[in-house]
C-alpha cells in the first residue's frame, strides 16, 4: 500500500488531465503528482502518451484502472506528495469509494450526456443513474459534493442542485 | 493543398481567422472547430472528424490548436496519423497569415515545421528588440 500522497483534490471529469486541471488547479493545490484512474486509457499505449506529453515532468504522473487504484491507494491527508486524482464519471469516482478509497469531498468538473436528467451547471449534466450515485454518496457515506471548474468558480451546491427533482 | 483545422477553447479560433482575413484576404480551406464548457467530448471528435474529412485532398491535414494538454489538443491528439494529420500547438496569427506560403512540394510534417517556426520566430519582447537595434 502506497502511502505517500497528500490528496487535496478528488475530482470527476470527463476530460480527465486538460486546460483546467493544468492551468488552474495544478498550480492552486500546488500539485506535484496526477493520478488518471480510468479503465480505458490505463495500458492504452496511445493514450497514455497523450496524457504524459501533456502534463509537466516535474509532476508525477501515474495512470491506474480503477480496481487496481482502489487497491493500492489509500485517501489520505497526510504529509507526502499534493495529489490530484482524477476520474473520467462518477460511476468509477463510487467504484472506488466502495472498493475502500473512501474520499471525503468529491469535486465535479465537466459531465456530459446527450440523454441527461438534470443541468447542474454550465459543464455538469447528470442522468439518473449518476444522481443515485451521487445521493448514495452525500446521504450514505457524508460526502461533500461540490461542482466547481475551476478554483475561482464559486462552488455550486449539489443539494442546491438537485433539490427540483429529489428530496435530499 | 494541405487542409488546415484550427481547433481552440471558445472562440478563438473563429476569430483568429476573421483577424487574418481581416489582413489577408479570404483563407481557404481553414476550418475551426470550437470546444466551450457545454461541448460533449464525443460530439467534438466526431465534429473534429467530419472537418478533417472535408479537408483532407489528399495532402493531408494539419491542425492548429491553442493549448497542449487542453481538451481541443487532447482531441485533435487522437486524430494524428503519419502523412495524414499532425498538430501543432500554440496557434497565434502569425501562423495564420503564413499558411498561404506553405509550398506545393512541402510534406505535412514539412509544412507543420514550418508554420511552427514561423509562429515561435514572430514571438518578441519589443525593448530587447529596441536595444538590439540601438547596438545597431
Amino acid at each position: 500500500m502506497i502511502q505517500d500522497l497528500n490528496i487535496e483534490l478528488v475530482r470527476v471529469d470527463n476530460r480527465l488531465v486538460h486546460g483546467q486541471i493544468l492551468e488552474s488547479w495544478v498550480p492552486y493545490v500546488n500539485a506535484q503528482c496526477i493520478v488518471v484512474v480510468d479503465d480505458t486509457i490505463a495500458g492504452d499505449v496511445f493514450n497514455e502518451t497523450v496524457i504524459r506529453m501533456a502534463v509537466p515532468s516535474k509532476i508525477n504522473l501515474i495512470i491506474n484502472k480503477v480496481e487496481d487504484f482502489a487497491h493500492n491507494y489509500v485517501f489520505a491527508r497526510n504529509s507526502g506528495k499534493n495529489t490530484i486524482v482524477l476520474f473520467r464519471s462518477i460511476k468509477d469516482a463510487c467504484k472506488a469509494f466502495d472498493m475502500g478509497f473512501h474520499f471525503d469531498k468529491l469535486n465535479i468538473g465537466n459531465i456530459h450526456h446527450d440523454e441527461f436528467k438534470v443541468c447542474c451547471s454550465p459543464s455538469v449534466f447528470l442522468c439518473d443513474t449518476e444522481i443515485d450515485d451521487l445521493l448514495k454518496l452525500l446521504e450514505n457515506a457524508g460526502v461533500i459534493v461540490e461542482l466547481k471548474r475551476v478554483p475561482r468558480e464559486k462552488a455550486v451546491n449539489i443539494k442546491e442542485a438537485l433539490k427540483n427533482i429529489c428530496q435530499i | 493543398m494541405i487542409g488546415v483545422l484550427i481547433t481552440t477553447h471558445g472562440n478563438l479560433g473563429s476569430e483568429l481567422i476573421k483577424a487574418a482575413e481581416l489582413i489577408k484576404g479570404l483563407l481557404i480551406d481553414v476550418l475551426h472547430v470550437s470546444v466551450d464548457q457545454k461541448s460533449n467530448v464525443e460530439e467534438i471528435k466526431k465534429e473534429i472528424g467530419s472537418a478533417i474529412k472535408k479537408l483532407d485532398k489528399g495532402r493531408g491535414v494539419l491542425i492548429l490548436t491553442d493549448l497542449f494538454g487542453g481538451t481541443p489538443s487532447n482531441i485533435s491528439l487522437s486524430f494524428m496519423k503519419e502523412e495524414k494529420v499532425e498538430v501543432v500547438t500554440g496557434v497565434n496569427l502569425p501562423m495564420l497569415l503564413k499558411l498561404s506560403e506553405i509550398k506545393e512540394g512541402m510534406s505535412l510534417r514539412e509544412s507543420a515545421c514550418f508554420i511552427k517556426e514561423h509562429g515561435q520566430k514572430n514571438i518578441y519582447v519589443a525593448s530587447e528588440l529596441l536595444s538590439k537595434k540601438a547596438l545597431g
